[in-house]
């Protein structure tokens, strides 16, 4: 500890004004202030403060993303390694995950670093904490076999169009993470969906005898009259396999499990709001319901699907517990917090069912939702400072 | 109330009076008193009594602020741009009183109104009414639609009314029925959970609030009690202050005595003291010790003051702090048990013992990140986080319409910004431009 402080202390000439790195300004205080909190103390009123700040906020939905990590980097490795006819002993499959997993992380985190760090230093401002999240969130809602050219070209569309040329963190329309999914999701469509490409290829063992398909993939393809529980009982997919999500899919957004112990650490430090949370869950359950009521033999087989499995299948849980409740792009409001991630709930169940071309609504749904609340905060805060007695 | 904050602090003092009224000179500064002009009325050297005209507010040369001492004018200190620091006076063995003459309770009901705003000007107690939303002086041309007396402090740690009303009772009430000529209608405020102990005085009491810090101020009462936008512009005192008119009027002569409430990391009690004791007297460690600060007024409220600093006007409490200015190797990853937060995140969530406060900022600024967090305390129901950007985009008439004047200057969505952005800060300096535009100053 002491080594690393007399390390900035000795550097710190070379990046102040008139050093020589001076351009270099925010990457070394962003370094400096990630290993110190600083000895910063008031000048104005009042002269006590919290303890909290933006690194502390951030870094508890660090916390939150440590399961579906885990279990992302176990579920790809898993699943490469039965597609491959490898071995299925945990440790191996834990380092065949990391072999796929890993890189994509260290690309999003490099590439996105480096457009922070390039932003920061033009317009002078210190590097903000919220990357640490997005450059983490974004490759674990891709799928395991994108080239990493294309998660470098991703994440550098998320934090460029995405946030940087609204002005930076806190002024971002969109979830910079998912504005990056967007962009490869319309860009190279055929890395980004299809059956191909939701298990990852490793070199040795057998043929490849398992599909890849997702369970939405599988969903979207059943036949007026086919019931969709049944199909994907008949290709070995339960409830409960949906639920922890040991299935092909996008890098750590499978396991509805996880998801819930993000939510309920979220929840429980007050990071997130349960208010977008629940009001998800509510709204795709409802609409999952209201469908039920148009269900028969000659309709569409996504009318009659228990909503629960709407709830698992997918990426709905990752979205409206991670994405969903960016303070940022979500509204600030409390009462329309609900109205958000009611409609976010409901846009989902409504892509998914009636727009086949897009088997995974949540994402579109989200980015919808992201656009209409400023409106919702506008509406909201209008209806609230109505009730005030005037002072002017 | 619901909203509002309480800290679990170390630093609350017994009920025990301790008294330091010698001293080899006070000071007077106007540095605590917001929108004053001063016109300073004596130099170096002046011989001064106590209750001599020291300086006068150029918006209004009437009112007067008087001296708490007698004897020689010492020094005369200005701070930056020529501002009035301080004015020193050393004290005499024997110091001279001016004699601004009693008025007696019968009297009362026959003096005009103009007659005792005039007598409380001269005498440097009218200063201690103040005016909602802009806390300025009250104007004594104007007639408020009600005074506002509020008896507690939840800001951390000042005496309470049991405490400070002991045995003056008589006086207190003198103090009200002056007041009473002066406005139609007196609200006594006080706390739920305040015990009172004279009967007398819980009868008087008009309104209980209840609720954390700050439910006590006057602005937050008026936000919750107002029927209209006419009672918008309502005085208000101290309840310590009303019993210093009080004293005034019966006396005849300014009131030097202050009790302040002095609170260390190590201990705490509550001081008689002198009006302008010097804070090193009242605090020696901070001049000791260099990685401890003072607060004068209370540790939400009050402004940061140095050893050379002395009691203001409205000061009735000195908190030291611990400094808080050594970083923190990995500090965002720690657990946190001891790190005292409004939020969840930290494990201190489930320790309850007592914190001690410092001035560190933990954190660096950022960008709003639109938490809410602001809004969740904010005892008036501003929306902070969006009123500011109403102040930062120059929209005066809409960050009017959310309730820019109601803010109490309470500090809580400062404090409680993950972001360390100031807001408070922004939300005063609104308030006082948009003050200084509609006065014409």
């Amino acid at each position: 500890m002491k080594i690393i402080r007399k390390i900035f202390d000795s550097q710190r000439r070379h990046f102040r004004p008139g050093g020589r790195l001076t351009m270099l300004a925010p990457l070394f205080n962003a370094m400096e202030t990630f290993f110190f909190i600083p000895g910063l103390v008031t000048r104005q009123r009042p002269y006590v403060r919290d303890s909290l700040d933006l690194k502390r906020f951030m870094s508890m939905v660090l916390l939150a993303l440590i399961p579906p990590l885990l279990f992302g980097i176990y579920n790809t490795g898993y699943q490469a390694s039965r597609a491959g006819g490898l071995s299925l002993g945990p440790a191996a499959v834990m380092g065949r995950g990391l072999w796929i997993v890993l890189p994509l992380i260290i690309v999003s985190y490099a590439v996105g670093f480096f457009w922070e760090l390039l932003f920061a230093s033009v317009r002078k401002h210190e590097i903000s904490e919220g990357f640490l999240v997005t450059g983490l969130l974004f490759p674990l809602t891709l799928p395991p076999t994108i080239p990493l050219w294309q998660a470098a070209l991703g994440i550098s569309f998320g934090v460029v169009i995405g946030k940087e040329i609204f002005g930076g963190t806190g002024r971002n329309i969109f979830n910079p993470a998912l504005t990056g999914r967007a962009f490869l999701f319309f860009a190279y469509p055929a890395h980004m969906s299809g059956d191909p490409v939701w298990v990852a290829h490793l070199s040795g063992g057998g043929a490849d005898a398992v599909t890849g398909a997702t369970p939405l993939g599988v969903a979207a393809l059943c036949q007026v009259g086919q019931n969709i529980q049944s199909v994907l009982s008949g290709r070995d997919v339960s409830f409960l396999k949906l639920f922890i999500g040991n299935y092909p899919g996008s890098v750590g957004g499978t396991s509805a499990l996880c998801c819930l112990i993000g939510a309920v650490i979220l929840i429980a430090t007050g990071i997130a709001s349960y208010r977008i949370i629940i009001g998800g869950v509510a709204g795709l359950l409802v609409t999952g319901w209201l469908l039920n009521h148009f269900a028969g033999p000659m309709a569409q087989p996504w009318y009659g699907l228990n909503p629960l499995y709407h709830l698992v299948m997918g990426g709905f849980a990752f979205g409206i517990v991670y994405m969903a409740t960016d303070p940022v792009s979500a509204p600030g409001m409390d009462p329309v917090k609900w109205v958000y991630g009611f409609l976010i709930g409901v846009l989902t169940v409504l892509i998914r069912v009636f727009n086949p071309a897009y088997p995974e609504g949540v994402m579109m749904a989200i980015l919808f939702m992201n656009l209409f609340s400023p409106l919702l905060d506008h509406v909201s805060v209008t209806m609230k400072l109505k009730k005030r007695i005037p002072n002017v | 109330m619901k909203k509002g904050l309480d800290l679990n602090v170390t630093g609350r003092p017994v009920d025990h009076v301790s008294r330091l009224m010698d001293m080899d000179c006070v000071g007077v500064s106007p540095a605590g008193i917001p929108h004053i002009k001063p016109k300073l009325h004596v130099k170096v050297d002046d011989r001064v009594k106590q209750g001599s005209l020291l300086y006068t507010d150029k918006r209004n040369p009437d009112i007067a602020f008087v001296s708490p001492g007698g004897g020689t004018i010492k020094a005369v200190d200005f701070g930056p741009r020529h501002s009035i620091r301080a004015v020193v006076i050393q004290l005499d063995k024997d110091e001279e009183r001016q004699v601004f003459g009693t008025v007696e309770p019968q009297q009362l009901a026959t003096i005009s109104k103009k007659e005792l705003t005039q007598h409380l000007m001269r005498g440097g107690i009218w200063p201690l009414i103040r005016t909602l939303p802009f806390r300025d002086i009250a104007d004594p041309a104007v007639s408020p639609p009600a005074i506002i007396v509020n008896l507690d402090s939840l800001d951390l740690f000042q005496a309470g009314p049991a405490l400070y009303l002991k045995g003056s009772l008589d006086t207190f009430f003198f103090g009200l029925d002056a007041l009473n000529r002066l406005a139609p209608e007196i609200y006594l405020v006080t706390c739920h959970k305040t015990d009172l102990l004279e009967p007398e005085l819980a009868l008087a009491v008009t309104h209980r609030v209840s609720g954390k810090y700050p439910a006590d101020d006057p602005g937050v009462f008026l936000y919750y009690t107002r029927a209209s936008s006419a009672a918008n512009r309502c005085w208000f005192i101290h309840g310590r202050d009303v019993l210093l008119l009080g004293r005034f009027l019966s006396d005849g002569v300014y009131p030097i005595e202050r009790l302040v409430t002095v609170s260390t990391p190590d201990s705490a009690e509550h001081i008689l003291t002198r009006s302008g004791a010097p804070i090193s007297l009242l605090a020696p460690e901070i001049s000791a010790k260099t990685n401890l600060r003072a607060v004068a007024g209370g540790l939400w409220r009050g402004r940061s003051v140095g050893p050379d600093d002395y009691l203001g006007l409205y000061d009735s409490a000195v908190t030291v702090l611990p400094a808080g200015n050594d970083s923190e190797f990995l500090g965002f990853l720690r657990p946190g048990v001891n790190k005292p937060s409004h939020s969840r995140a930290f494990l201190s969530v489930f320790n309850k013992t007592p914190f001690v406060p410092d001035t560190g900022r933990h954190g660096e600024e950022r960008a709003c990140i639109n938490c809410g967090s602001c809004t969740g305390v904010c005892p008036v129901d501003i929306l902070p986080q969006f009123t500011v950007k109403t102040i930062l985009a120059g929209e005066v008439e809409e960050s009017l319409a959310h309730g820019l004047l109601d803010c109490v200057e309470c500090g809580l969505c400062t404090y409680v910004c993950p972001s360390k952005i100031e807001l408070n800060s922004i939300l005063q300096k609104a308030k006082k431009s948009y003050y200084k535009e509609s006065a014409g100053h």
